[in-house]
């Protein structure tokens, strides 16, 4: 069981780490927004985001230079969102 | 050295006149990297309109010479991976293929699907040689990145990101 304080510590470095991911898909990717107006669970490419397969390949990329976490092309869905990337992310990442 | 001449070229390369833009491959590791040459001269056609009092080679051909440089290495990349394909067929099954037919490998030749961060340092101007080197990257899917630059002498003139799809 969690302390107040320990959620809310996880919770803060949870939050830090979708901001960021949402920082640099926003700057790698050139989208014309605000960081800030995409969700956590909003997909990121069709309808959602509006992203396609040639960004999906910068995506790749990004995520391997600024994480060190190589994504497959067998696990498509981690794009899923925000929250699906970060999942993965905190899964893989190299302490 | 030469890995491949122009007549080699044109027969990997569907590009002809006045769109070929690489006369040499000077080094080439098939499917992973690769240098080739453009000699640029007076003669360009586009130096006609570009421009009439100041010859500067557009940067987008340089870009194109760049991807073309990139087909080259792909194709062969292809071709190499396809010939092994075969060979392992024929050392498995040891049966007397027919020598598969001439594969048309241009009609494999990709599409470019984007120019990302691509800096032009300098103009190339007649009389100068252009040296062609790309390396390709990392592949999602039928999607790959190639880093690409091009250099007179010594000098960076441009450099950036291409990303290339197979023909689907």
């Amino acid at each position: 069981m969690l302390t107040y304080q320990e959620t809310k510590e996880k919770a803060e470095k949870r939050r830090e780490l979708t901001q960021r991911i949402k920082a640099i898909i926003v700057e790698r990717l050139n989208l014309d927004m605000d960081p800030n107006l995409i969700t956590d669970d909003q997909p990121l490419f069709g309808r959602g985001l509006g992203l396609d397969s040639i960004d999906a390949l910068e995506l790749f990329v990004v995520i391997e230079d600024e994480f060190g976490v190589t994504i497959y092309d067998d696990n498509m869905e981690v794009f899923g969102s925000v929250n699906k990337l970060a999942d993965y992310i905190l899964e893989n990442i190299e302490e | 050295m030469t890995v491949m001449n122009a007549d080699e070229i044109r027969k990997l390369l569907p590009h002809r006149w006045p769109f070929l833009l690489l006369d040499r491959v000077i080094e080439l590791k098939p499917g992973v990297s690769g240098v080739g040459i453009k000699n640029v001269t007076i003669s360009e056609p586009f130096f006609e309109g570009h421009f009439p009092t100041e010859s500067i080679m557009p940067g987008v051909l340089i870009v194109e010479a760049l991807a073309q440089m990139t087909a080259v290495v792909y194709c062969t990349g292809a071709l190499q991976a396809m010939r092994e394909a075969e060979q392992e067929v024929a050392a498995t099954a040891e049966a007397q293929l027919e020598p598969a037919e001439e594969i048309d490998i241009s009609s494999r030749v990709g599409y470019l699907v984007a120019i990302r961060d691509m800096k032009f340092m300098k103009p190339v101007v007649p009389g100068d040689q252009l040296l062609l080197k790309v390396k390709i990257g990392r592949s999602v899917g039928i999607l790959s990145k190639v880093n690409v630059a091009a250099y007179v002498g010594k000098v960076c003139v441009v450099e950036g990101t291409l990303s290339v799809s197979q023909r689907p």
